[in-house]
């Protein structure tokens, strides 16, 4: 709980540092905040406290992913140094919609009410689509924030009809009350169940619900769609799975088919529509929707190990994710676009992001000895305890389609020549950034004990 | 107890000279080399001081935990008892001379730095081979010596046809490898370890009970098991069916063929079949097989010794035809005596490979003995360490190591409880083609008129080795004396504590020294007959040439099992390739890409960038999720 505060005072704090023209204290003051915010979170372990008459309830796996997404968002802080004064004069607002949105992402994994689930979502979407559409003079970026807004309005309604029939259905919002209401054979809980998981669906950009993310990710600056691809996606599947696992578990029978059905959509949506992009930040998209089909499948077995799987899962893709953005934006400020042929030659003149670059992609891809293969690993480990193996068979050929495209980049980069190349000149953050995620890509890929057994 | 330093010593030489191998001077990459083998040498000399003058209690010596997976975690653990010391003692200490004898042979060769870096990788793995505790160790020295073996045969890659023969040696070392792993997948599904202690001391209360019906796996699973393992002898020792090979490794540095493909690497079979006996107690079949393959072995390498002319063939055909009497030895039960004539086996034939390498060296690499000739003056030291190998190799009575460890393998054959007259006369046969295959190629080498003259005499470095190497070849033998010429048992009764002796059936003093008059007088007629058709007659060769040259041109193909092989295996498998050129089980991803190309172009379609199509789409799906639910 102190996190959060310290999180949301940081915000408001790091508004009126902006207000007062302190920019160079900005990024100090954020990061410092987001280190103490991470240090409180980690006090709260094992302690399992309810706050405000059980809206939110802290118990490890709202701090375990409470830490996640504060440390994610400090490694993009990590990169943001030099790049938001490019753009803006504003910088300040950045970081305060990115603390706020935090925020949200904070709520969304400790909620122990719907209503808090709603704030939560709603606080860290609209300092999204303030964020999508923060280049307020390029047509891209504006495009980008409305379309992210009124699909997300679409689907905000959604989630509270859902919540609305759920309420009717139980009575309550609270998440045990909902469990322990009995009321799993009415079909009005059902309709607010399926409702829920659609607006959910939304947010992770599951198919059929994926549509808007390559226009958004594509339209906005290369460190929000990092961040969404990261934070948000994390929370998002965050608050899916904990919904699902303290409200709706026992009545899992009934909802498990349309999550299947939903997890193969969007694997083969994701993974076949990724296949022949040509711009690396829309190919990133697609992937981060085909990611959010196999972190279904940790959905749909409810339990503990899903917890931990999907704890894997989203700290490995948000590594790889850091990387793989952050090298996108390098290079297509060097390079003037992030058309995979802008690659080519990458490793002669940088052998350092090349190295990085792949070994994010091989991450991406689930190749061993990266934090990506146990994600994968322990996530199909999950299904197939459940009995799901059709499904894990579907999205192994899905992971195998994904190789092709992860490795377009890699071959741009190490088999292709660009003889006008130029290095790309990496300040002091990037690299060390950049070298942290390296370092814990191997980290967990050769010990992933150190990361399996948290929850 | 610092018995690791025995592998690792010639491990981290190797190391060294891979990572730092391009920067080494030759002199540096030499000593680091040899300085490495020597220690190891010397390690195991103390190691096995310790060992006699303690109680000769095997030593196990666990350095770390493999792996540990379902209940199953094979250490990385040393085993040292008196048969790996026989092994490491031959290993380390031949292996030394012969690198020694490597920094004059290859001193000229730009590959010297690369070559001692895969000689003591190979060192390295046979020892982690016969050091090992458990079978999956053993197995990973096993490979790691046919990878070295490999990398050695094809050492000079430019031409094509080393190339070809390094592959050669592989594969079908590979085929007795398949073999040997599946035994092992067999021993761990009927035992659940692959320890070599456990399982022996399985098999040993089975055969106190009631013999192979109370092993795990039944008789028949022991038969399988041995027979498996068989198979990787046979592929690692060049016994027939896959001894093609051998020969053709000899397209390696001639230290190699020394080290590899005489003293140690292809003796890897006899100790796997030494060192799991007791498996082989259980299966008296597997016993059978292992005895006729040694003896069919032995006389098809012997006969087709007779007809080579490239020297180094020569002596490739010897090994392949000694490496039978050892398998013949373990047939009949005999351990201690197959090992024995390993033991005396890995002088004689590391001096006669060298003895042959500073021949050909001095030759400017000739290798057709009847493009040599006269050799006895040109080259004194070599022609008397050579001449003392031969008389070894031969087994001349009395004075030669190689007699008295090949009389106890006839001995064995005829009066053994697994023996018969059969195997008897076939060994008896076989000491009078080696008798007169290696007089011929003494005789013809250096004898007679020069041919090729000597252009370079070899060095220090090579012919101290050579001496060394001759004087155990003399004297090796003297530990292990049949009693009714001294009664010395120094030998086997050191390993009795490892491997059971056999029991005799007959222990008629008179028919030992009548077998014994028997062996010796074929030998004295094998070297005779060579003296007289290639010294004193060699004229009536003409003669026999034409009667028999449809014979010698069998014999010297080694009977032809190279082009059966061709025409059997090589040319159907090449012809399915071709015909299987696109591949059919690739058609499975090509159909994948397929699928995703097509499925590509129909969602491509929804990347419209239109709002409203997005929410239409968006809103049919949630339609489709609620009517789904109905029916559920």
């Amino acid at each position: 709980m102190t996190s959060l505060i310290i999180v949301s005072v940081l915000a408001v704090a790091v508004l009126y540092l902006g207000l007062f023209k302190y920019k160079t204290a900005l990024l100090p003051v954020s990061v410092t905040g987001l280190l103490a915010a991470a240090a409180m979170a980690a006090m709260d372990w094992d302690l399992e406290k309810m706050y405000f008459s059980e809206m939110m309830l802290f118990d490890n796996y709202a701090v375990a992913f409470s830490i996640l997404l504060i440390l994610t968002t400090l490694l993009i802080f990590g990169l943001s140094r030099n790049y938001f004064e490019k753009i803006s004069n504003n910088v300040a607002e950045y970081y305060a919609l990115m603390l706020f949105a935090l925020a949200g992402g904070v709520v969304m994994v400790s909620f122990h009410n719907l209503a808090m689930l709603f704030i939560g979502i709603e606080i860290l979407s609209i300092s999204l689509y303030v964020l999508a559409g923060i280049r307020r003079k390029d047509p891209a970026s504006n495009e980008a924030s409305l379309k992210y807004f009124l699909m997300g309005a679409f689907a905000t309604g959604f989630l509270l009809f859902g919540t609305a029939l759920i309420y009717g259905a139980t009575g309550s919002f609270n998440l045990a009350a909902i469990a322990s209401s009995g009321a799993f054979e009415s079909a009005l809980f059902r309709a607010g169940v399926l409702l829920m998981m659609v607006g959910l669906s939304f947010k992770v950009s599951v198919a059929p619900f994926h549509t808007w993310t390559p226009d958004v990710y594509e339209g906005s600056p290369g460190l929000i769609a990092m961040f969404m691809a990261t934070v948000v996606k994390t929370a998002g599947f965050a608050a899916f799975l904990r919904l699902f696992l303290m409200a709706f578990a026992e009545a899992s029978a009934f909802w498990a088919i349309t999550v299947a059905i939903l997890c193969i959509l969007t694997l083969f949506a994701g993974n076949i529509t990724a296949v022949f992009q040509d711009r690396f930040k829309r190919l990133l998209a697609w992937s981060s929707v085909s990611h959010a089909g196999y972190l279904l499948l940790a959905i749909l077995a409810v339990g503990f190990s899903a917890s931990s799987a999907v704890l894997v899962y989203t700290i490995a893709y948000s590594l790889a994710s850091v990387a793989a953005f952050g090298i996108m934006i390098l290079v297509s400020r060097a390079r003037g676009n992030d058309h995979l042929d802008s690659f080519n030659g990458l490793a002669r003149t940088n052998p350092f992001l090349a190295f990085t670059l792949t070994l994010a992609v091989c991450s991406l891809a689930g190749i061993p000895l990266t934090a990506g293969f146990f994600g994968k690993f322990y996530v199909f480990k999950v299904a197939l305890a459940q009995g799901y193996t059709w499904l894990v068979v579907l999205a192994v050929i899905n992971a195998m389609i994904g190789i092709y495209y992860y490795f377009k980049v890699i071959i741009a980069m190490y088999m292709k020549e660009n003889a006008n190349a130029v290095a790309i000149q990496l300040n002091p953050g990037f690299r060390l950034v950049l070298s942290i995620v390296v370092f814990l890509i191997f980290l967990f890929g050769i010990f992933p004990g150190l990361i399996a057994n948290i929850l | 107890m610092t018995l690791w330093l025995i592998p690792a010593l010639p491990y981290l030489g190797a190391l060294i000279l891979i990572l730092a191998g391009s920067k080494l001077s030759k002199q540096m990459a030499g000593i680091i080399g040899c300085g490495s083998m020597g220690l190891s040498a010397l390690w195991t000399g103390v190691t096995g001081i310790a060992f006699l003058s303690g109680g000769r209690e095997p030593v196990r010596l666990q350095l770390w935990e493999w792996f540990d997976v379902a209940g199953w975690n094979p250490g990385v653990t040393l085993y040292f008892d008196s048969l790996s010391l026989v092994f490491t003692f031959v290993i380390t200490f031949v292996g030394f001379l012969i690198h020694v004898y490597s920094t004059g042979y290859m001193a000229r060769d730009e590959g010297f730095n690369r070559f001692f870096a895969y000689l003591n990788l190979f060192v390295g793995s046979m020892l982690m081979l016969v050091l090992a505790d458990n079978l999956l160790l053993l197995y990973l020295g096993w490979e790691g010596v046919g990878l070295c073996s490999y990398l050695l045969i094809g050492f000079w890659y430019q031409d094509p046809a080393n190339g070809a023969a390094a592959r050669k040696a592989f594969i079908v070392t590979r085929i007795g490898d398949t073999a040997f792993a599946i035994g092992l997948f067999m021993l761990f599904q009927t035992l659940g370890t692959l320890n070599i202690g456990a399982i022996l001391a399985e098999a040993g209360s089975a055969l106190s009970g009631d013999g192979a019906a109370s092993w795990p796996g039944g008789p028949a699973g022991a038969t399988a098991i041995a027979l498996l393992l068989v198979g990787g002898a046979v592929g690692k020792s060049a016994q027939i069916p896959l001894q093609t090979w051998l020969p053709d490794a000899m397209a390696g540095p001639t230290p190699v063929s020394a080290l590899i493909h005489a003293a140690t690497m292809v003796t890897a079979g006899v100790y796997l079949i030494a060192r799991m006996h007791g498996i082989f107690e259980l299966s008296p079949v597997s016993m059978q097989v292992v005895s006729l393959i040694g003896t069919i072995t032995l006389l098809v390498a012997g006969c087709s010794a007779l007809c080579q002319s490239d020297l180094k063939r020569v002596l490739a055909y010897s090994t392949i035809s000694q490496i039978g009497y050892m398998f013949l030895a373990l047939g009949l039960g005999a351990w201690s005596a197959a090992i024995f004539h390993f033991f005396t086996h890995a002088f004689f034939k590391a001096l006669l490979f060298l003895g042959a390498g500073a021949i050909i060296e001095s030759l400017h690499h000739e290798q057709n003995i009847f493009r040599m000739g006269g050799l006895r003056k040109e080259l004194p030291v070599v022609f008397i360490t050579f001449l003392i190998g031969s008389a070894s190799l031969a087994a001349l009575p009395l004075v030669t190591a190689g007699f008295f460890s090949k009389d106890q393998i006839l001995w064995m054959a005829f009066a053994g409880e697994h023996g018969s007259l059969g195997l008897w006369i076939a060994a008896s046969v076989g000491a009078f083609l080696t008798a007169l295959y290696t007089f011929r190629m003494v005789f013809v080498t250096f004898w007679g008129e020069t041919k090729t003259p000597v252009t370079h005499r070899p060095g220090k470095a090579m012919t101290i080795p050579l001496i060394i190497l001759a004087l155990f070849s003399l004297l090796a033998g003297f530990i292990e004396v049949p009693h009714n010429l001294g009664h010395i048992t120094l030998f086997s009764s050191f390993l009795a504590s490892v491997l059971p002796s056999p029991e005799l059936i007959t222990d008629s003093l008179l028919m030992e020294w009548m077998s014994q008059a028997a062996a010796a007088l074929l030998t004295l007629g094998g070297i005779g007959l060579a003296y007289e058709y290639y010294v004193r007659n060699p004229q009536s060769l003409a003669g026999m040439k034409r009667n028999t040259g449809a014979l010698q041109r069998f014999f010297h193909s080694g009977f032809g099992f190279d082009r059966l092989y061709d025409s059997l295996l090589i040319q159907p498998y090449t012809w399915l390739a071709r015909v299987n050129r696109r591949d059919i089980t690739d058609s499975l991803y090509t159909g994948l890409a397929r699928f995703s190309i097509w499925l590509h172009r129909q969602s491509a379609q929804t990347q419209t960038g239109i709002l409203r199509h997005y929410l239409l789409g968006a809103a049919i799906g949630a339609l489709i999720i609620l009517t789904i639910s109905i029916f559920i």
